[in-house]
């Protein structure tokens, strides 16, 4: 088709309308496997919407009072309690991850197997030290006391939301994790030069897989935010 | 999206449904111009032992037989349950076995199996996965392999829930709505073993439902072949897409309700559990609100009832304008009271809570909205049978499944309007009213879908007809004995009868009812048992059926055209097959024939006045 | 035999069982009959359009079975008559709405003058508190109950102590007079439901909600539990006794109230402890 017919095309809202609209493809140029990751996400949001409204609810409505958050989650350096130090260190490891995760997926379309690969690894690390540092917090909270069923500082409800949710999200991380060390293997290999088939889905390879799995990784830090913001901020 | 990345899909064409057939400016003369493909060609995996082409199999047609089949198994199940119940409230006494606690087993195993593995696994991953890849022109889903996985986790599903029904205690007795924190305490049957299984099964059930809807969505939106532009897909597609894309918003709720109460029960969290007495001792709950489970169960209970209705809604307008030799009316308006139905069903969910004892004021804002989704749902009920008005109309089976769904839909659409208003619900709610209204709109009416579906695509899947005889028998008993069921029993609930009774025992104002609730148990057992009829039917038509030929109804639609009948793995054979127009082109001004497939180039039918779709 | 007659059969067999039902409302006894009035009119409505929509359906199939040949009209749309209908029905929906929430806006709005009386509802049975002379009912929470504070009123609640308490599932109510039902569970989800007074409401541990009518009709009513509490849910009943003014005053001073039952137990101690010393 001639460029001439693009310039007829409506433009605006009515344009974007008519090419969801139009044939074959509604998102056009999108790989199948990108869509299914956004349409998951879409899904996973209310997943994580819903534990935390839900948290939201249960926090107002208790009869006890919450536990002082930056109380609890202190750190002692030497003497001093620092509210939310390791909150940080964690929030800020899982951050840097995602900007090494999104410099691996520029390095894959470049084709430039070895930074790809290292970078990919960088991100598992990463995460590894963030679900790390997350069961250093646990372990943490548990020695002092704190059970999904009872509380010492107040409200019985903070160790069941708290335990819930962060668990919740950090084994997202740790699948997370868990594909990012397969796919670097595979990186390095070069299944995604030769479009090697999968084990089990006998798909070709492809780079926009470490697309689709940074989408599943920024993601994941998105969602950290919130529970950052709604547990140790309010 | 960083689509700066891509090259492989190199120039786009231009990409206007105006394009498509070439009106849009293009310099293009030919008329029966449509853009070149914009994806490569599927690879599909090709099984070729017994296993992988019958029982890990990822064709999507297997995967929608054994979704049909397992999903029909389930649905037995709780038809044998509902004559248990029917048989206690009709002859109270008479079977020696139906204790209060088998009672409320049966209750909640029938409601739990008919909404959630019955109904939803039946319409969308059995025809979803049958019809998806036909009827948009794809090879298969997008991802055959994850689709497969779907169906085993929905099957190892099944399997937890029905394991429910022999471990210590039974299974729950909680109700299908499963209220907390009545479900985890002694005072429920099943309170141990057979309340975690249910979660457990229904968590399972919305994993493996994910992946099946991630398959269907995508496969729609991005997998359609060349010509098939959203506004030409069949309204059966536009059912089944906007019920899985609502599946995919409501299921994370049940999930994350089942987790809460998983770890209520089993860690004693206290999510959903305030402080409670019990026998004169208090537990060691405390703090949680029961209300928000409610709140979480509905906002993924009544999606539910959509994702029911949508697909039925679609197929049956499908059926009605192949058999009333007519296109649908108003196909456009259809396909937007579909996805405005659906938008609206997430607005709506405390209408089942006016009397929960959540914050009165809710009341005005979710009966408004409510009732707001009157307007389209009578709009749909409206073009059906306009569709039917000045038509050609084949009064086979499934014309008369689909006139028997009408029926049956209008009335318990009605119904629902006394229920979503909220003065007139309070005192219906938790009455009979209640049980007839829904098994009216989404129990009988996506049945009698669901059979005229069978009907109507049986000589596809089988390439064998089925027995118009006995249809005609099986249609007239089930029709006439289900109404003559649900019909009556919302006048139990105007007088008053609360639902979930184990006994009525002798309360003055329902001994007049006795002779009525017998005569809807005999109804239930006569309905039950002609669906032999139905059975029977399918059985001996495998083998006996007169041979269908390709396209026995003169369909329009893409499943009837594939080279193979029934359609092979991969279904197009050589090439993708090319679209032309929208699946309703019956009966045109011109045209030699009553139908033009959805296939044949405006070259062949010049002379018909077609509408542009 | 043509298919339509059966359908017709339907709709005319659906409107004769309407007339001829003996099943309908029981005889209303509270102040509610604007619900019962919502709800005829939606069953008019309602009613009208079912048996419309489905004589047309029957006219079709009479009139459009099929013939080879016959002349199909092929028309897609037609926006006229899509907007007619859609505003007709628009219209109909909010005059069924309407009604509705102004009902629901009286039923939510308790009178100053009413009558509180807390239900008590556990795994299954019931019991209710009044308040005594000052009308104020003292606050109580269900981890205080114990065998010498079944309500679990709290003690140190000087309001609590004239609360009359019935320990018993029979409530005495007295005619023309609105009441507030304060509902309380110790257990499970309950619901306080007599048919004949329309009005309804879950019992929910951990919160206290309510519902308001006013009995207008003298006679003994049946309570049932409407909201499924477990294996003993539809044993779960108990009784209403609407009466008199008089009648009600001399039911009333018969109960005892709060510091009555304190006084009795602190007496049952000091007999046991006579008793024992008696037998030493």
């Amino acid at each position: 088709m001639s460029d001439n017919s693009l310039n007829n095309l409506p433009g605006g809202f009515k344009g974007m309308s008519h090419d969801m609209g139009s044939d074959q493809t509604a998102f056009k140029g999108v790989q199948w496997g990108k869509v299914m990751m956004w349409i998951f996400l879409l899904s996973d949001t209310f997943i994580f919407s819903c534990f935390l409204i839900s948290y939201m609810k249960g926090r107002t409505s208790t009869v006890v009072d919450w536990p002082n958050t930056s109380e609890v989650f202190s750190l002692h350096v030497g003497e001093v309690p620092v509210p939310l130090l390791l909150i940080a260190i964690m929030t800020f490891v899982l951050i840097t991850s995602s900007g090494t995760m999104a410099l691996a997926v520029k390095y894959g379309y470049e084709k430039n197997r070895k930074m790809c690969g290292w970078l990919i690894l960088a991100t598992a690390i990463g995460g590894l030290t963030f679900v790390g540092m997350q069961i250093f917090e646990w372990s943490k909270l548990i020695h002092e006391g704190v059970r999904p069923w009872e509380n010492p500082f107040g409200a019985k409800q903070f160790g069941s939301f708290f335990f819930m949710i962060t668990g919740f999200h950090g084994t997202h991380v740790s699948i997370g994790v868990i594909f990012l060390f397969i796919y670097s293997r595979k990186v390095f290999r070069g299944d995604f030069d030769n479009g090697k088939r999968g084990f089990f889905t006998t798909m070709k390879s492809d780079y926009v897989a470490i697309e689709i799995l940074g989408l599943y990784w920024h993601f994941v830090d998105l969602v950290w935010v919130f529970i950052f913001a709604f547990f140790y901020l309010w | 999206m960083s689509d700066e990345y891509n090259q492989k899909n190199a120039p786009l064409e231009a990409q206007s449904s105006d394009t498509i057939s070439g009106t849009s400016g293009t310099p293009s003369k030919d008329i029966d111009y449509v853009r070149p493909a914009e994806l490569p060609e599927q690879d599909l995996y090709h099984g070729h032992s017994f296993i992988t082409k019958w029982i890990f199999c990822q064709d999507a047609k297997i995967i929608g037989v054994q979704y049909f089949l397992t999903a029909v198994f389930t649905g037995i199940v709780g038809l044998v349950l509902s004559w248990l119940m029917r048989l206690q409230l009709g002859y109270p006494d008479l079977v020696p076995f139906i204790t209060a606690e088998h009672y409320y087993q049966f209750v909640t195993m029938h409601g739990m199996i008919m909404v959630v593995y019955f109904l939803t696994a039946l319409f969308l991953g059995g025809f979803g996965n049958y019809l998806i890849p036909l009827m948009v022109g794809a090879r298969d889903m997008v991802f055959p392999y994850v689709n497969m996985v779907s169906f085993w986790m929905f099957f190892i599903a099944v399997c937890v829930l029905m394991a429910s029904f022999f471990v210590p205690g039974g299974p729950t007795g909680a109700g299908w709505t499963l209220y907390p924190p009545q479900a985890i305490l002694p005072g429920t049957p099943g309170s141990n073993m057979g309340i975690i299984l249910m979660l457990v099964s229904l968590s399972l059930f919305v994993i493996g439902f994910t992946m099946g809807g991630l398959n269907y969505i995508i496969t729609i939106l991005q997998a359609r072949t060349r010509g098939m532009t959203l506004m030409r897909m069949p309204l059966t597609i536009w059912g089944i897409f906007t019920a899985t894309a609502l599946a995919m918003l409501a299921f994370p709720a049940l999930l994350v309700s089942c987790i809460m109460m998983t770890l209520d029960k089993m860690l004693e969290t206290s999510f959903f559990m305030p402080t409670i007495v019990q026998a004169g001792e208090v537990l060691d709950y405390g703090g949680g609100s029961p209300v928000l489970f409610q709140h979480l169960f509905w906002f993924f209970g009544h999606p539910e009832v959509y994702i029911v209705a949508l697909p039925a809604f679609g197929i049956v307008s499908d059926l009605i304008s192949v058999h009333a030799r007519k296109n649908i009316f108003g196909y456009r308006m259809m396909v937007w009271a579909i996805v405005g139905i659906g938008g609206l069903s997430f607005f709506v969910w405390a209408h089942h809570m006016y009397v929960s004892g959540m914050n009165p004021w809710f009341g005005f804002f979710f009966a408004t909205t409510t009732l707001i989704i009157a307007v389209p749902t009578a709009l749909k009920v409206y073009n059906w049978i306009i569709t039917l008005f000045r038509a050609n109309i084949r009064m086979n089976t499934v014309m008369l499944f689909c006139l028997g769904f009408i029926v049956t839909f209008v009335n318990g659409g009605i119904t629902g309007i006394f229920l979503g208003n909220v003065a007139v619900d309070i005192p219906l709610s938790d009455t009979y009213f209640v049980i007839a209204h829904f098994h009216m709109v989404m129990g009988i009416a996506p049945l009698m879908v669901i059979m005229g579906a069978v009907y109507h695509w049986f000589p596809l899947v089988t390439g064998r007809m089925l027995s118009e005889k006995l249809g005609k028998w099986h249609f007239w008993f089930t029709f006439l004995g289900a109404y003559s069921i649900y019909f009556p029993m919302h006048y139990l609930g105007f007088i008053g009868v609360p639902r979930r009774y184990f006994e009525m025992y002798d309360s003055p104002y329902v001994a007049s009812a006795t002779g009525l609730n017998e005569f809807i148990t005999l109804a239930a057992l006569i309905v039950g048992f002609s669906q032999l009829i139905f059975i029977y039917n399918i059985v001996s038509s495998l083998s006996i059926g007169k041979p269908a030929g390709k396209n026995p109804w003169k369909a329009n639609s893409l499943e009837w055209l594939t080279p193979e009948v029934p359609p092979a793995h991969g279904n197009w054979g050589e090439k993708l097959p090319v679209i032309h127009r929208w699946p309703y082109d019956f009966n045109v001004p011109g045209a030699k024939e009553d139908y033009i497939t959805q296939t044949t180039p405006p070259s062949e039918v010049i002379s018909a006045e077609v509408e542009k779709t | 035999m043509h298919p339509g007659i059966i359908f017709l059969g339907v709709v005319v067999g659906s409107v004769l069982f309407h007339i001829y039902t003996p099943w309908w409302w029981t005889d209303i006894a509270s102040n509610w009959g604007a619900m019962d009035d919502t709800i005829n009119l939606t069953f008019w409505i309602g009613g009208g359009v079912f048996i419309l929509v489905c004589l047309f359906m029957v006219y079709c199939v009479f009139k459009f079975s099929y013939k080879e040949g016959r002349k199909v009209e092929y028309k897609p749309e037609d926006h006229k008559l899509e907007k007619i209908l859609t505003i007709a029905t628009t219209v109909g929906v909010i005059a069924l709405l309407a009604p509705g929430l102004i009902v629901y806006n009286n039923y939510i709005n308790t009178p100053k003058n009413a009558l509180q009386v807390e239900v008590n509802a556990w795994q299954w049975g019931w019991q209710y508190r009044l308040p005594g002379e000052d009308g104020i009912l003292g606050t109580a929470h269900v981890a205080k109950i114990s065998d010498n504070n079944p309500f679990g009123i709290n003690l140190d609640d000087p309001n609590g102590k004239d609360d009359i308490l019935i320990e018993d599932d029979v409530l005495h109510l007295k005619t023309n007079r609105p009441v507030k039902i304060l509902l309380r569970s110790l257990d499970v989800l309950h619901n306080y439901y007599v048919p004949q007074f329309r009005a309804k409401m879950d019992a929910i541990p951990g919160i206290i909600t309510y519902y308001w009518f006013e009995p207008n009709k003298i006679g003994e009513y049946e309570v049932l539990c409407a909201e499924y509490c477990g294996v003993g849910h539809y044993a779960m009943r108990a009784k209403v006794i609407v009466e008199s003014e008089d009648n009600y005053k001399s039911w009333i001073n018969e109960q005892e109230t709060f510091s009555d039952l304190i006084a009795k137990q602190e007496n049952n101690k000091l007999k046991k402890i006579l008793i024992v010393k008696n037998n030493d």
